[in-house]
């Protein structure tokens, strides 16, 4: 993923990255258990002010995504992040993929630009 | 006599009594009745959801969408030549912003509702457009995707 990368495979704690960025990733990791997670800080690129931690993309690899559809994969991931999707985090990009589909396909896409919709707002939604 | 009409007043004012409504259902009732649900209700996103086969809901339009996530919808969209659908700007109405999220139980936007039915945000639209899933479920909707067309065109080159 492009943007700076918070979380080394293995899901090492400590790294980089503001309080959110911890959480998302303490939480990823103990509800899913990747085998590989990925988290990206995108609040820069949508006009936050510095340390503002708002809009998320995540990777996550896990076997527990096994035979799920899309929909289903992505609501997990929302269901171990409930408490900060009602919270500070705004927007989350999810690609979620099993062990088998990231070795066969070890790429994921660029996150889409930010239009300005979130300078445009008055309050989070 | 006077014992019967006492006895029908009794009745008649215990009645009045069990007519009394407690403060919390009054409440409920006085803020369900205003404009038929508001446009944040079930029945109200459950009616928009059905207008139409293709309903889309984000920030800003088709022609100006103000958030990189519904822009990336209304583009695969007109990849497939689908320009004709329902989209909803939740930027301009707050009831439906969070009503659309409570009747999907989906965090964000946007939200794309094929038949009624709700497909994903961006992410999964676009894991559909790149593996053939949205060709497929266009067509059930009747819809026959402009990349099948552009295929064709290529063939017979």
């Amino acid at each position: 993923m492009r943007g700076p990368l918070l979380a080394a495979a293995g899901g090492a704690m400590g790294g980089a990255g503001g309080p959110l960025a911890h959480t998302i990733r303490a939480k990823l990791t103990a509800a899913l258990q990747p085998t590989h997670l990925e988290v990206r800080d995108d609040s820069p690129r949508h006009g936050g002010p510095p340390g503002a931690e708002t809009h998320f993309g995540v990777l996550v690899v896990s076997e527990r995504f096994a035979g799920l559809p899309l929909l289903q994969r992505h609501r997990l991931v929302h269901e171990a992040l409930r408490t900060e999707l009602a919270g500070p985090l705004h927007a989350l990009q999810v690609i979620a993929r099993t062990p088998q589909q990231w070795q066969s396909d070890p790429h994921a896409p660029p996150a889409p630009p930010c239009l300005g919709g979130s300078k445009r707002e008055q309050r989070r939604g | 006599g006077a014992a019967a009409a006492a006895a029908a007043l009794a009745a008649a004012a215990a009645l009045r009594g069990r007519a009394g409504r407690p403060l919390s259902q009054a409440a409920g009732e006085s803020g369900g009745s205003e404009g038929g649900g508001g446009s944040g209700s079930r029945e109200a996103v459950e009616r928009l959801v059905r207008e139409h086969p293709v309903v889309v809901f984000m920030k800003g339009s088709p022609a100006q969408p103000l958030c990189g996530f519904s822009n990336a919808v209304v583009q695969i969209l007109r990849l497939h030549g689908v320009e004709d659908y329902r989209a909803h700007d939740v930027l301009q109405d707050p009831d439906l912003r969070q009503g659309i999220k409570d009747y999907s139980n989906w965090p964000t936007i946007p939200q794309v509702y094929l038949n009624g039915e709700f497909v994903g945000g961006c992410d999964i639209l676009l894991q559909m457009h790149q593996n053939g899933d949205l060709v497929e479920e266009l067509k059930k909707l009747g819809i026959r995707s402009a990349l099948l067309d552009a295929e064709k065109d290529q063939e017979k080159k």
